[in-house]
């Protein structure tokens, strides 16, 4: 292939938006968690598989389509992020020690979470990898092949994305939200509920995780331990976007989803993972705020 | 009426402690098998089948009264097992605490190549016999036979010729290869390309990528355009069902398609479904050869208790290696040298035909593919033991 | 006894101690020796950087990893003593070459920064492998156990001690300012991006050769175990479980971490990384200071009382 045909082929720009999306979504969730409470979530990425694995039980155990599945386990993924933060975090955030010594303790505190999430999961359904096929047929438009749960999982990415970014910016909460993120301290100054804030940015983080495990059961295999992968990513997105700036987080994502699109049809796929990481690298060295800069507003 | 009532209770109480007593004559100490699995971590999706085996082995033979230990007694099994965590080193630690610490009285393989080729010095330094299943590269050739062989014919070297030539013969002339640069998948390929330099076979496509790719959209639409007679996709089962769910997005044509590792276990068919006809990949067992003895009653008894499939290869290979150790302790009991002295030089019965080995390798077992036909899996290759033709895949 | 006679005692006692082991216990138990020590060495190391500047590493299995590798490549080719200090100085070397740039990047970007360089550096090998037609590295006639043993053994030692000197020094001194406030160490004439890239190549040092000794320990290398990210956040938490902001910390985060594990996973194989997650949560919930920083807090609070 030319490099003309590389970039515009129709192809390879639907992978990229697809990967793009998935990738916003994930990123979304930390992203919001980090910004309103400085915790980095290392579980993350295993809220995506637990979403995967939901999908997967309503699929099969009770004929529900993953399209509509992905409300109910939006919300069955809200919920354990509530119960998360009240029995975890509350008590770990009022106490009022150092910035690093909440965010190592955090740390730590997700990371046994994963590890019990990821091997209670191993040991109640075992090992085994799943998947199923739905919305199998392939659309051909105008040269490019898209595979029904490929091209709904890119709507329904781009749709709680926009969701969310909409929420954040026109809906008063939303704003309230932003505060907490950009000044936490002046946000309590006026009046905004912080532990109200805490707990919706949970309870989106893990919704939005999800609804991306859904969307990824339908395209992909899944067993018990594939959500570090999606962690990394996550982190490697809300890094390079900027910690606590959404609409930098969106921005990177797409990014990113053309990086391993792009980059892997440019070189080798071999130096697609060294490409991937000497780009985040070099990027974090150079902006060592993140790429898109996050003017703090006066 | 007390005395009445009493003399019963000392009765029934006598009675039961005889039965009690019995039982315990009755029953023997448990002979105790150790192994090493992985559980936890980015391998524990590969290893059901193996463990699911292993534990159906030690039901069956339990059910029979126990392992015949030399031709006298027969005495149950209890497996002592833990989890190695995907990782090699830990398979080490756990070996040596199962033959140091824990003394079990035989060994089950791991899974995996990387696993097999680590715990080898420890079988080594102990003089502890244990009979391999899941591990095929060169490599276990270096291996000093001595305490370690491997029952698959599923090795690189012997694939790479065999690919070629069952490619050949059903008029392939060019080839596509992709392949992950993970190490089996990478041994294939270097035996793989002399193999189809020496045939005469062009290869129109040759491409590697990392395990933890994500899209292969670029590497199929490379594939699609060169329109080769075969693809031949090296890859192992996380990204097989990627490369399958993409090919037939991009609907990559051709009449020859294989994928190495990865459909002879169910989990693909259920990801891809009816497109999944027509791959043909690398095993050499199914359960109706009639030559083969219990492999008709492997399969049932596994899908009865599992509720799916074994799998083709792994399952195969494991229960294979349970067999050989069974015959061999039958033969000569539980002592280690003669064990060793016995695996070493005789032949066996197993669900596969029969198995005899020279040096670590198995000898017998032919090199072999499987195609996926009307949603089963066939013997395609090599004629001797096939079960059906090839049929060239009719798109997706 | 001098100040530093007093703090360098008890780990001679130990350091004797622990050299006895192979003599008195089987493989198992001197495997189980060898690994406490491993960890102990890669946690001292991670200190100097981590818990002395406050830059939290979260991808030091870099230096573990690239010793690996070296020690691998020049198996058969050099003698080992040799590749496990070329191993080290491999990791140095790297640790010198990145650190100026890397170390300028703060807070959360760094920690995930020194992430994204471990997974750069391993796939940039996995490439580089693949690329030489290598599939994987088989090592013949590694040495025995106990040589093993011994070996990390003295990288434990050698990391304690590199600890306990750069604590006690004006060096170590600097550090601790500069992660209090990094500005104001800098205004105050400490030359702090020289002092942060010291520290980050003293940390690179052992781990390298500690990487480099336990490629021997299975036959076969593969990359990706070397470089595995596990390793890097074990290091993290026993570091933080052990807290405290001293020589101490490590070691009881060590000792309680490598025992709770030896403890569960021969006791409940099945059920043992759960309830490690559990134990690792009640833990941070409950004593969030670490083992060293409660026990300082309730001394001081016994001596208060004592008043």
């Amino acid at each position: 292939m030319t490099l003309l045909d590389i970039l515009l082929s129709g192809q390879l720009l639907f992978s990229a938006l697809l990967l793009g999306s998935l990738y916003a979504l994930v990123a979304l969730g930390l992203n919001l968690v980090y910004g309103t409470m400085r915790l980095l979530n290392v579980a993350h990425g295993d809220f995506v598989m637990v979403g995967a694995y939901a999908a997967y039980g309503l699929l099969t155990l009770l004929g529900w389509s993953p399209l509509w599945a992905a409300g109910l386990v939006a919300v069955i993924c809200a919920l354990a992020g509530l119960c998360i933060y009240e029995l975890l975090f509350r008590s770990l955030l009022s106490a009022q020690s150092s910035v690093t010594r909440i965010e190592s303790n955090s740390l730590l505190l997700f990371f046994g979470l994963s590890v019990i999430v990821q091997n209670t999961m191993a040991l109640s359904v075992t090992a085994t990898p799943r998947g199923y096929q739905y919305l199998d047929e392939i659309y051909r438009l105008g040269g490019v092949a898209m595979t029904g749960n490929r091209l709904a999982a890119l709507v329904v990415a781009l749709v709680a994305c926009g969701a969310v970014g909409l929420f954040l910016r026109f809906n008063v909460f939303g704003l309230a939200l932003r505060a907490v993120i950009e000044r936490p301290d002046a946000a309590r100054v006026v009046g905004v509920n912080i532990e109200l804030v805490h707990r919706v940015s949970f309870c989106i983080g893990f919704a939005t995780a999800g609804i991306a495990g859904v969307l990824v059961s339908m395209m992909q295999e899944f067993s018990p331990f594939i959500g570090f992968p999606f962690t990394i990513s996550a982190f490697i997105v809300v890094i390079l976007g900027g910690l606590g700036n959404i609409f930098g987080g969106f921005i990177a994502a797409f990014l990113l989803g053309a990086l391993e699109t792009y980059g892997v049809a440019l070189t080798s796929p071999n130096l697609s993972s060294v490409l991937l990481y000497g780009v985040f690298v070099m990027a974090l060295v150079l902006f060592p705020q993140g790429l898109v800069a996050h003017r703090a507003t006066r | 009426m007390r005395t009445y009532v009493g003399n019963w209770v000392y009765a029934a109480a006598l009675a039961a402690s005889l039965a009690v007593m019995g039982s315990v004559q009755a029953k023997e100490p448990p002979v105790r098998i150790g192994f090493s699995m992985a559980q936890t971590g980015m391998l524990a999706q590969a290893t059901p089948s193996q463990l699911n085996t292993y534990m159906l082995w030690k039901d069956v033979v339990n059910a029979r009264g126990g392992l015949d230990i030399g031709g006298g007694k027969r005495r149950p099994i209890e497996f002592v097992h833990y989890d190695d965590q995907s990782r090699p080193d830990e398979a080490v630690r756990i070996y040596e605490k199962l033959i140091t610490d824990d003394k079990v009285d035989l060994l089950l393989a791991p899974w995996g190549t990387p696993f097999h080729i680590a715990v080898a010095p420890v079988l080594e330094k102990y003089k502890f016999p244990m009979v391999g299943n899941t591990a095929a590269s060169v490599a276990v050739r270096r291996m000093k036979p001595g305490y370690i062989w491997f029952t698959t014919s599923a090795i690189p070297d012997k694939i790479g010729p065999a690919l070629t030539a069952m490619a050949t013969s059903n008029g392939v002339k060019s080839v596509a290869v992709i392949n992950n640069v993970l190490p089996y998948t990478k041994e294939l390929k270097t035996f793989l390309m002399p193999a189809l330099k020496a045939a005469h076979v062009e290869v129109k496509v040759d491409e590697e990528y990392p395990p933890d790719i994500k899209d292969m959209t670029s590497l199929l639409t490379r594939i699609v355009q060169a329109k080769p007679d075969a693809v031949l996709a090296l890859a192992y089962p996380s990204d097989s069902v990627l490369y399958a769910k993409q090919a037939r997005e991009l609907n990559v044509q051709a009449g020859f398609q294989f994928v190495a590792i990865g459909p002879s276990d169910v989990p693909f068919r259920k990801a891809i479904g009816d497109a999944a006809n027509g791959i043909v990949t690398i095993g050499h067992w199914v359960p109706t050869r009639p030559e083969w003895k219990g492999a008709k009653e492997f399969y049932d008894r596994y899908v009865k208790r599992y509720h799916v499939e074994p799998d083709f290869l792994n399952s195969d290979l494991a229960w294979m290696s349970c067999q050989i150790l069974e015959q061999a302790v039958a033969k000569v009991g539980l002592d280690k040298a003669k064990i060793r002295d016995t695996i070493a030089h005789d032949t066996f019965d197993t669900i596969n035909g029969k198995v005899k080995f020279d040096g670590v390798q198995n000898i017998i077992t032919p090199t072999a593919f499987l195609q996926i036909q009307h949603g089963k899996l066939q013997l395609v290759w090599p004629k001797s033991i096939a079960t059906s033709q090839f049929e060239p895949k009719k798109g997706w | 006894m001098t100040p530093v006679a007093k703090e360098i005692v008890p780990w001679i006692v130990l350091s004797l101690a622990a050299a006895t082991l192979p003599s008195i216990g089987g493989d198992y138990i001197v495997g189980v020796g060898m690994v406490l020590l491993m960890w102990l060495a890669l946690t001292q190391s991670w200190a100097i950087l981590s818990s002395m500047t406050g830059y939290v590493s979260i991808g030091h299995v870099v230096f573990y990893g690239l010793g690996s590798y070296v020690v691998v490549v020049s198996w058969q080719s050099l003698p080992l003593a040799v590749a496990i200090i070329a191993a080290g100085l491999v990791s140095a070397l790297f640790a010198l070459a990145v650190g100026m740039p890397v170390l300028r990047v703060r807070g959360p970007y760094f920690v995930i920064l020194t992430f994204g360089l471990a997974e750069l550096v391993k796939f940039a090998i996995i490439a580089l492998e693949a690329r030489m037609g290598i599939a994987s590295r088989l090592i013949f006639g590694a040495p025995s156990i106990q040589f093993i043993y011994y070996a990390m053994l003295l990288l434990a030692a050698a990391a304690t001690l590199m600890h306990i000197v750069v604590h006690r020094s004006r060096f170590g001194h600097a550090l601790r300012s500069l992660r209090e406030n990094e500005v104001a160490a800098e205004s105050v004439g400490i030359p702090v991006a020289r002092y942060k890239l010291y520290a980050y190549v003293l940390s690179a040092v052992i781990p390298g050769m500690v990487g480099g000794v336990m490629g021997l320990r299975s036959t076969y290398f593969e990359v990706t175990q070397a470089f595995d990210p596990t390793i890097s956040l074990t290091i993290v938490v026993m570091a933080v479980i052990g807290g405290g902001d001293g020589v101490y910390g490590p070691l009881f985060g060590v000792v309680f971490l490598t025992v709770l594990s030896e403890v569960l996973w021969t006791r409940a194989p099945q059920l043992y990384m759960v309830i490690l997650g559990l134990l690792l949560i009640l833990f941070m919930l409950k004593c969030p200071e670490g083992l060293i920083g409660r026990y300082t807090t309730w001394a001081a609070a016994r001596e208060g009382k004592q008043r």
